[in-house]
């Protein structure tokens, strides 16, 4: 069901209160002014989102998560090119000035890391200790890709893309960050070689001056910092695409190794929900209160978010925020009544336009990928 | 020259004031804090794992001995100069004090970095 705020407060019960809290939803944001970002590693910089971020559904440049595997490389944009090779007619060497002669998209998309939620896994694995802020949602800008593909004539025989950026690893025996995607979603109207990020350009972090912008899919694949786009007949090899961001084909039992050939690249996003106006510990007065977070999945717009406020027993409708998109965050809002003193589970579940639901427990992995189980926050309620 | 970060790297967890015997309870704190407890095996992580990463990828990791002496195979093949003789000490060093039943202590929030926000003037 969509509901848009207005016709959210005409039709609540509670429409007074709603008014009431909606008003709240800035103070609570204000509250973590002083930073906003948990240092997970400082190097390579790895920094996470507070959970109060997830209120919006455009995540402000200074909130927005970030990741690396590697050293922040310097660019200099002026002497930067992008070239394009492989199985085409025509091999290019592009400017910044020449990406910005091409016509320009913009595409409303969530960005999140596969390991977003890695923390969360039960048993425990290795990597970036990421918990819910491993994700945010932009406003990215630039040419299509399939516009610069273009330009370059690719073959028939073309089928897959190989790619990589100005990152380069500390020692030489390090595996390069080579990715890829199949052609036909670097063919998609929607996937960007994206010079801006929320309308300003992309900052040294996020990938200056160009990074690919693949909607719906993992950020392991938008590739930062992006100098050479191969087009090839087969997936591209490096163990950043052979071994590593891989997913079980089947899930196995949790803690158990997965052969190798029961896993796959990661493509999509899978349905998720993120609770940004509560956090673990908050202690609340007895009364209405707002639940606010956001909701998103792969190429799928979401349809339905529920809360719990009883450990899962009972589930509550919160009205979303529209329109609904298949790539960008979905406001939720409810007014939770909070009554009798004493401790809650609030968890969030979200449906997506393909009915996939989040799920109870994720799908446990060995690099702890897309966690997307029931978001949960434990608050307590006093007199 | 040493570049800067390398020299930070390898001083990180060197205050000889934090030398203390290893004793898992008591160090708890300490751990928590990031510190690296004294071992043989402290110099080798500090010389060999800090050359690529900051000591707060490792101290924040909870693993079994096994996941960690996996992780050293795996930092080893991707170059980490640890000779035969250091591998299974290092392993050891980090599955005696980075466990599963560690507690976790989250950082505290900070302002994104300069280089995460858009140049002034472009």
């Amino acid at each position: 069901m969509t509901m848009d705020r207005r016709s959210f407060l005409k039709t609540s019960a509670l429409g007074v209160a709603a008014a009431a809290y909606w008003l709240e939803v800035p103070t609570l944001a204000r509250a973590a002014e002083g930073g906003a970002l948990l240092p997970l590693s400082i190097r390579p910089p790895n920094y996470e989102s507070i959970r109060a971020t997830f209120t919006t559904r455009i995540t402000p440049l200074e909130r927005f998560y970030l990741r690396n595997h590697f050293d922040v490389p310097k660019v200099d944009a002026k002497a930067w090119r992008l070239s394009v090779g492989g199985l085409v007619e025509k091999p290019l060497s592009l400017s910044v000035a020449d990406l910005e002669k091409l016509p320009q998209a913009k595409v409303e998309a969530v960005l999140q890391c596969a390991g977003n939620g890695r923390a969360l896994m039960k048993p425990r694995v290795p990597g970036v200790q990421w918990r819910v802020g491993a994700v945010g949602s932009a406003e990215w800008s630039g040419p299509r890709l399939r516009d610069v593909l273009a330009r370059a004539r690719p073959r028939d025989a073309a089928a897959f893309l190989g790619y990589e950026g100005a990152e380069r690893p500390t020692l030489p025996t390090t595996p390069a960050f080579i990715r890829g995607i199949p052609l036909e979603k670097g063919l998609h109207a929607d996937t960007l070689v994206a010079l801006r990020m929320n309308g300003k350009p992309l900052s040294a972090y996020h990938g200056s001056p160009a990074r690919l912008v693949v909607p719906g899919w993992v950020a392991d694949d938008w590739m930062k910092w992006l100098t050479d786009v191969q087009l090839l007949a087969k997936e591209p090899k490096g163990f950043f695409y052979e071994t590593a961001y891989r997913f079980p084909v089947k899930p196995g039992a949790p803690g158990e190794p997965i052969p190798a050939d029961q896993m796959a690249p990661m493509t999509r996003l899978n349905v998720k929900s993120i609770i940004g106006s509560l956090d673990d510990g908050q202690v609340l007065r007895a009364g209405v209160h707002p639940v606010v977070g956001v909701a998103f999945s792969g190429e799928a717009g979401i349809e339905r978010v529920q809360l719990s406020f009883d450990g899962g027993a009972t589930w509550e409708a919160a009205a979303l925020e529209g329109p609904s998109t298949p790539y960008g965050f979905r406001v939720f809002r409810h007014a939770w009544k909070a009554g009798a003193p004493g401790r809650y589970t609030v968890l969030s579940r979200a449906t997506d336009s393909n009915g996939a639901t989040q799920p109870e427990a994720a799908v446990w992995n060995p690099s702890g990928y897309l966690y997307n189980a029931f978001d949960r926050v434990e608050v307590e309620v006093r007199s | 020259m040493i570049p800067a970060y390398l020299v930070a790297s390898l001083l990180l967890g060197a205050d000889p004031a934090e030398a203390k015997p290893t004793a898992a309870p008591a160090d708890e704190a300490a751990l928590l804090e990031g510190k690296l407890p004294d071992d043989p095996a402290r110099a080798v992580l500090q010389a060999k794992c800090l050359i690529c990463h900051s000591g707060d990828y490792v101290t924040r990791q909870r693993l079994t001995p096994a996941q960690w002496l996996k992780t050293v195979e795996k930092m080893r093949k991707f170059g980490a100069p640890l000779t035969d003789d250091e591998v299974k000490p290092l392993a050891d060093y980090l599955g005696r004090h980075w466990t599963v039943d560690l507690p976790e202590r989250r950082p505290a929030p900070v302002k994104a970095p300069a280089g995460a926000l858009p140049a002034r003037g472009r």
